[in-house]
């Protein structure tokens, strides 16, 4: 995959966890946004990036290329990422 | 103490008055209606206070889910453990047991959040996060 990924995350939802969980697994490597521990000025900034994205403030929010896709969902994951 | 609104206890989790059964004496233990809690019941000017039995310790929470539930009738599934962390893991940060999946700490979402009081489970069969099910057998 040369796709980039990118995660919306909180530190305690363990949905997220699992998604984070699930890709390292893959050996696939991404980078993770704890919303909830960004400064209120940084998390302004990602939550209208979010909202944007999903219409909604659920988490996690997995970003691959043109994908998004909104909680935990392997089989999505696996879909779009080929596994 | 007589009449209705005086054998009401205040909640300080759900932040509403509830009616236990039975009189009620300082130091009485009684568990909120509306979400669980586990209160010793103080009194103060002339009303019921509820006081939070272990507040903020692990016991506390536990205790609490598993009261709602009980009162509620639902039922939880293999997440469960995984939430209560979680639930942990904003007290450790947030400094109360607030929805692990939500990123609002205030009291409404203190858990169990004011839309699963208010019957988001009878509706949707669950919780926001999936800690409380209609139907245990559900996942
Ligand atoms: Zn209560």
């Amino acid at each position: 995959m040369t796709n980039e990924i990118k995660i919306f995350a909180l530190s305690t939802c363990p949905y997220c966890k699992k998604t984070k969980r699930f890709l390292s697994e893959k050996g696939i490597d991404y980078e993770a946004v704890d919303v909830d521990l960004l400064t209120s000025s940084e998390q302004d900034d990602v939550l209208e990036e979010i909202e944007k994205l999903t219409g909604k403030r659920s988490f996690p929010v997995v970003i691959i290329g043109d994908e998004v896709i909104v909680g935990h969902n392997e089989d999505k994951l696996r879909q779009v990422l080929g596994l | 103490m007589t009449g209705q609104d005086e054998r009401r206890v205040f909640c300080p989790v759900c932040s509403a008055r509830f009616a236990p059964e039975g009189d009620l004496t300082e130091g009485d233990q009684v568990r909120c209606s509306i979400c669980g809690q586990m209160l010793i019941v103080r009194a103060c000017d002339n009303q019921w206070l509820g006081e939070r039995r272990s507040m903020l310790s692990d016991d506390e929470i536990r205790d609490r889910v598993d009261g709602f539930a009980m009162i509620r009738g639902y039922g939880f599934n293999e997440m469960k453990e995984e939430i209560i962390d979680g639930l942990i893991g904003k007290r450790d940060a947030f400094g109360d047991f607030y929805c692990p999946c939500r990123l609002e700490q205030t009291p409404e979402y203190q858990c169990p959040c004011r839309p699963t009081r208010g019957g988001d489970v009878e509706r949707d069969g669950r919780c926001h996060c999936g800690l409380f099910w209609k139907d245990s057998r559900e996942r």
